[in-house]
């Protein structure tokens, strides 16, 4: 019997994921355990296993495809077993989606669905060679929108004009096609191909032709952004827009933690499992600061705030995938070593692409640490994310002159703080104290290996 | 119709004759000397008299120059716009204006250039110099006053008011935004109300109605002073000026009306008989009442008080207005018709060869013209040297040079600078006010509101069409589009002591259509009474009653009698907001009842006549909610509003407003339509009654065709916010507008190309109107095929905007036979 693979809920608040990449193609024999395909929600990719073995009988989306969690993705069994009923979208789950109105229906049904009641709009008939229709103004604009050469159509409407219903009815025979490949017909104006040379013969950007430029033949290429990158670019636009953000800087001396570090070293190198960083101390340094800042361990919501009883650390990661925010929940209940354990183990979920997308919401922590030291950074403004009140920016350490005593002077070496936080929450004074605080338990930071 | 008043066979049907009294012709014969025995007049009253005709003298030459030699006194100017001069008649004017007060208003015609500056001269006199002065320092906060000073080299107030009333005239006449109507008004409409000079008018006896409910105004709303409406000999032809006398002469001012509203209008019909009519001749040519005294006669049994006056002498003037007002104030016996002779020098116009009368005739009456025999007179009487006349000239000579130069300077006196504020003049259209009462007086009524009867019968009703269960009432149970309306007029006549309503049946019957029922009981005669069958009276005395500061609802029985007042609603009641330079205001809401089953003559839907006059404001509700919203909100308004009912649906039920109809006050506003059912696929946009069969067929759209039909009701055509309905195309694509006016030329076709060029990227089809044919309207039982009815609708959709699956169309809407109709005119 076949067993079809549905695209898997991930997290309480994912509602659709984007199709990656579709590994398996139809009539390819899969074994349990085979990736059948990847996928992408909001924050994070994974891969799909199969769970049965035989082979794909068919495969209902393509690459880039966003797909509703709990749709059928593709079905797996044995050769000739029909595929058709599991097909989304499809005569049988089509009967709660059809739109009531009859005069609209056909468009809402895919070619392959029962015809509609109107043959004549079901099927887009290309015009008659070297005829040219009139399009509504209405009808123009969508088919400009999704690059369908309207005039080449077959009117519905009056006088044979092209109206809505009739670019609309095209849009669903017409073969997909990438995003890339939709903005070059757009503006080349070139025409689609019957198929392309894409998955499930989507349209590809190859096959409508690169941007033309007179002397280099194509100097630009429209990539379309990752799902990533539209959610980390509507956070980050979002938090400089909604609140009122700015930085204190300010640096602690590192000689404590540089020494604690050699030990550590030294420790690691005798077998000790726990190699903690720089990183982790200073996190260690912000958690405690933040017990006594209940203040900045908190939500900003308008006209209130939540101010959390615990810790729950956001740490900045840089993934291939882009910027990442994992959290460390109930952070202050560790020890150091628990605490550089799960720092870890977060970072490397994100790298993975295995973290779970609920640890991503920038509603999970109470607090984020971005750390770009380890890149040579001396100074920047992290932003907030919102709704939390604050961000610790950790720089790169620096020798600074410091007064030794006696009037001796000295280079000592200091870890820079950027601390930035959202003033409609907290005001400059208690950003400042909270922001030394981190600085006193940086300095004095003690533990036991 | 009142019941009071029995027709009695026997009386009726008793032999008898009509009789009529001589009406006296020329008959004063008193010298100046007879006047000063008698103490009429002080010598230097005599002097002012003159000084007056040479003012009017010296002002209308200085304009026939600048007319016929572009300049005055070797100062250049090109003045284009029109000069209907009145050289000639000065002793008629200034013996007009002499008995007047500063609270008798005149109204006057083209050619009252003359009038205006007798009766400005005269109120200067009256007017004590404290009272003077703040008129003219108020007046547009100085601005006209600050240049007639400039040329003042010290001397009275009285001297000073006669340069401001030179100036400000002049001003308006050369299009200035310093003249007395920011130049809006020009020559033909000059007026200055504060001195009692009401509007001028260019349609020849346009003022003969207008006055009449300016009389009408002073006598409901108890405010001292008479009217004088100076109309020209020729007017006498016009039937808006025989409907205003019909109006003024009415018998019930005298048989019905009670109490100290008892007796007629103060009002006088004074007949400048300057003997031509344009190229006419009265007497002897284009018509025939020899003299146009003789009109008196015919109107009642006082003859109007008629008599024909010689007007080269002002003395007579004077002493017949000594006379007339006596009659008017202390007899209350108006109407009164004077003809007073008069002849003008210059043609009709500058460009008036005069072909039509020869030099010998015109020569004659310059030989006896009425400042030189006057002043003749005088010196003869030993009341002036001529050396006193001649001072005289000379210093009237000098202060027209300088007003004539301030007039023309284009930094003294600028005109409106419409490049810089462009819609400058679209500002004065409306006067967008919102008054509750015009009146500080408490309103006359016969009964608390709560006895009335028509209010206690409509407590019983529902006000809501339906039932908890969604089942109609029975038509008598429901609350009724006339009780929407019906409930917004009486609420007004108690909270506005100025309002008054009048038409054809309005009072005992209560309005052919039941709206009134009820409002007899409430209201004494002069608030609510039936007029004359006399449109333009209707309509012409509510715009004189509303001019002088009152609010009036007169009502127009069937729409397709606006054609009978035409001008009235075309040409005056649009235009004197903007004219006046707002000064005027024009509280009147017309009622206009859409006929139904009558035929071609009463039931043609006019409102695109109605919408195309700039300055009118149009509404036609069609439930009881929106019927007495926008009642209410026209009457708090103070702007003239055509307020059309469709007589299909007087007696419709509120289907729309949740709740029902409000039983407390609330407005809707002009120009927001109103979507009465929400819809996806098409948009159908109505005016009027037609809503009802785009709801049938909004619902065939649904159950057979799937389609779902958003249907909004225009309820306002002016003004118009589109908003609603550009938002509902964009969701739609397709939108058809319907309404009942015959489709060729209305306005649904401007609600068509504005859609279609504000939605245009958005339309699917073309915006399509669904109007009547242009035909007469036929019997009622073949209006299906005239009007728009259910099935047109799916007819032109399926034509025009979207092929229906499986629909045959009974009526023809292709290109083809569009193209035929608009080739054949039908």
């Amino acid at each position: 019997m076949a067993t079809v693979v549905i695209m898997p809920k991930q997290g309480q608040s994912v509602e659709s994921c984007i199709l990656t990449e579709m590994k398996k193609k139809k009539g390819d024999t899969v074994a349990v355990g085979d990736i059948l395909f990847s996928y992408e929600t909001d924050k994070a990719s994974f891969e799909e296993e199969a769970k049965v073995a035989g082979t794909v009988l068919d495969v209902f989306f393509d690459n880039g495809d966003e797909i509703p969690v709990l749709t059928n993705v593709m079905v797996i069994g044995n050769e000739g077993e029909s595929t058709e009923e599991f097909r989304p979208g499809g005569a049988a789950a089509e009967a709660p989606a059809a739109a009531p109105a009859a005069e609209s229906a056909a468009p809402a049904a895919t070619p392959a669905a029962a015809p509609a009641p109107e043959a004549k709009v079901a099927a887009p008939a290309a015009a008659p060679a070297g005829s040219v229709s009139p399009v509504s103004p209405r009808a123009k604009t969508l088919a400009a929108k999704e690059a369908i050469n309207a005039s080449a159509l077959s009117g519905t409407g009056p006088h044979g004009r092209v109206i809505e219903r009739d670019v609309q009815a095209a849009i669903d025979a017409a073969p997909k096609t990438t995003p890339l490949a939709k903005a070059i017909m757009k503006e080349t104006g070139a025409a689609a191909p019957e198929s392309g040379s894409g998955l499930a013969g989507k349209v590809k950007g190859a096959d409508v032709g690169a941007l033309k430029n007179s002397v280099y033949a194509s100097d630009s290429e429209i990539k379309p952004i990752s799902n990533m990158r539209k959610i980390i670019a509507k956070a980050m636009h979002a938090s400089l827009q909604n609140s009122a953000q700015l930085t204190h800087h300010l640096s602690a001396d590192a000689r404590r933690i540089m020494a604690l570090r050699k030990k550590v070293k030294k420790a690691v190198e005798n077998g000790y499992p726990t190699n903690i960083t720089l990183n982790d101390m200073v996190c260690m340094a912000v958690i405690k600061a933040l017990k006594k800042f209940p203040q900045v361990n908190a939500h900003f919501l308008g006209d209130s705030t939540r101010n959390f009883s615990k810790v729950h650390l956001g740490l900045a990661v840089d993934t291939e995938r882009g910027l990442m925010v994992p959290t460390v929940k109930n952070a202050d209940d560790l020890s150091i070593q628990g605490l550089s354990n799960q720092l870890k183990e977060v970072a490397d979920a994100c790298k993975k692409g295995s973290i779970d997308p609920d640890l991503l919401s920038s509603e999970a922590a109470s607090f984020t640490v971005s750390n770009l030291g380890n890149y040579g950074v001396e100074i920047f403004t992290p932003v907030i994310n919102l709704p939390q009140v604050a961000i610790l920016g950790v720089n790169t350490i620096v020798p600074r002159p410091k007064d030794l005593g006696g009037g001796v002077y000295g280079f000592v070496p200091h870890i820079g703080l950027s601390l930035t936080y959202d003033h409609r929450a907290l005001d400059g004074g208690e950003a400042t104290r909270f922001v030394k605080q981190i600085a006193t338990e940086i300095e004095n930071l003690d533990f036991e290996l | 119709m009142p019941k009071s008043q029995f027709i009695d066979p026997k009386e009726m049907r008793k032999a008898g004759e009509i009789t009529f009294t001589p009406i006296p012709v020329n008959q004063y014969k008193k010298t100046i000397k007879d006047e000063l025995k008698e103490k009429n007049f002080t010598k230097e009253d005599l002097k002012r008299i003159y000084h007056d005709m040479v003012v009017i003298r010296e002002f209308e030459t200085m304009l026939q120059l600048v007319k016929t030699t572009g300049g005055y006194n070797g100062v250049e100017y090109n003045n284009p716009g029109p000069a209907h001069l009145s050289a000639g008649q000065e002793a008629a004017a200034v013996g007009m204006a002499y008995m007047l007060n500063v609270n008798d208003f005149i109204f006057g015609s083209h050619r009252s250039h003359g009038e205006i500056l007798a009766k400005g001269l005269r109120a200067i006199q009256l007017l004590d110099d404290k009272e003077l002065e703040k008129i003219m320092n108020e007046f547009w906060d100085g601005a006209t006053l600050n240049v007639a000073k400039k040329a003042f080299k010290g001397g009275t107030v009285k001297e000073l008011g006669i340069r401001f009333l030179l100036y400000g005239a002049l001003a308006e006449i050369f299009a200035r935004t310093t003249g007395f109507n920011k130049g809006l008004g020009g020559s033909m409409h000059t007026f200055f109300t504060p001195f009692g000079i009401y509007p001028n008018n260019a349609i020849v006896g346009g003022s003969g109605s207008i006055a009449v409910g300016a009389a009408l105004y002073k006598k409901v709303n108890r405010k001292p002073g008479i009217v004088v409406a100076n109309l020209g000999d020729a007017s006498m032809a016009r039937g808006p000026v025989w409907e205003g006398m019909t109006f003024a002469a009415m018998d019930q001012f005298k048989k019905l009306w009670a109490d100290d509203m008892k007796g007629g209008l103060p009002v006088i019909i004074n007949i400048m008989d300057n003997q031509y009519g344009m190229g006419g001749q009265t007497r002897g040519e284009t018509m025939g009442f020899d003299f146009a005294a003789r009109i008196g006669a015919g109107v009642n049994p006082e003859q109007m008080h008629a008599e024909r006056v010689d007007g080269y002498n002002p003395l007579a003037v004077i002493d017949c207005y000594r006379r007339k007002k006596a009659i008017l104030e202390e007899k209350k016996d108006g109407p009164v018709l004077i003809d007073v002779l008069t002849y003008r020098y210059s043609g009709h116009s500058p460009s008036d060869a005069s072909s039509y009368r020869t030099k010998e005739e015109i020569e004659a009456w310059e030989a006896i013209d009425c400042i030189k025999l006057y002043g003749k007179e005088l010196i003869e009487a030993g009341v002036a040297t001529q050396a006193d006349l001649d001072a005289i000239d000379k210093e009237i000579k000098d202060i027209m040079f300088d007003t004539f130069k301030l007039a023309i300077d284009d930094e003294l006196s600028p005109r409106m600078d419409l490049h810089k504020q462009p819609d400058l003049i679209g500002t004065m259209m409306f006067s967008n006010q919102s008054i509750d009462s015009l009146s500080d007086a408490k309103p006359e009524v016969n009964h608390p509101m709560s006895e009335n009867p028509r209010v206690q019968q409509i407590a019983k009703k529902e006000r809501f069409a339906f039932d908890k269960d969604g089942k109609p009432f029975s038509k008598m149970k429901q609350f009724q589009l006339r009780d929407g309306i019906f409930e917004a007029i009486i609420d007004r006549f108690y909270k506005d002591a100025s309002l008054v309503a009048y038409g054809e049946e309005n009072r005992d019957w209560g309005g052919a259509f039941a709206v009134y029922r009820g409002l007899t009981e409430a209201l004494p005669y002069h608030r609510l009474f039936n007029a004359p069958i006399a449109e333009a009276a209707i309509i012409g005395t509510a715009i004189g009653y509303a001019m002088c500061g009152g609010r009036v609802i007169p009502e127009i029985m069937y729409c397709d009698f606006l054609g009978c007042c035409g001008d009235e609603v075309f040409n005056q009641l649009p235009k004197w907001q903007a004219m006046s330079g707002n000064i005027l205001k024009m509280p009147v809401v017309v009622r206009v009842s859409v006929g139904s089953k009558y035929g071609a003559q009463h039931s043609q839907d006019w409102t695109s006549l109605a919408a195309h006059i700039p300055g009118l404001k149009v509404v036609f509700p069609v439930t009881p909610y929106d019927a007495k919203g926008l009642m209410n909100a026209a009457l708090q308004g103070t702007d003239p509003v055509i307020f059309f009912e469709s007589q299909r649906i007087y007696d419709v039920g509120e289907q729309f407003h949740e709740g029902g109809v409000p039983e407390g006050y609330y407005e809707i506003p002009l120009g927001e339509p109103d979507i009465k059912r929400e819809g996806k696929d098409i948009t159908i946009l109505t005016i009027g009654a037609t809503l009802y069969r785009a709801l049938d067929a909004a619902k065939i759209l649904e159950e057979k065709y799937g389609m779902s039909a958003e249907v909004i009701d225009a309820r306002s055509l002016v003004p118009f916010n589109y908003e609603k309905v550009i938002a509902s195309v964009k969701k739609t694509g397709r939108i058809v507008i319907a309404g009942d006016a015959t489709a060729r030329g209305s306005f649904l076709n401007d609600l068509a190309r504005n859609i279609s060029e504000m939605a245009f990227d958005y339309l699917d089809a073309p915006a399509v109107v669904l109007g009547s044919r242009d035909w007469i309207t036929p019997a009622y039982e073949l209006e299906y095929a005239f009007f728009p009815q259910v099935d047109s609708f799916i007819d032109i959709i399926h034509e025009k905007i979207v092929p229906l699956p499986g629909h045959v169309p009974t009526r023809n809407f292709t290109e083809a036979e569009q193209m035929r109709r608009a080739k054949e005119g039908i």
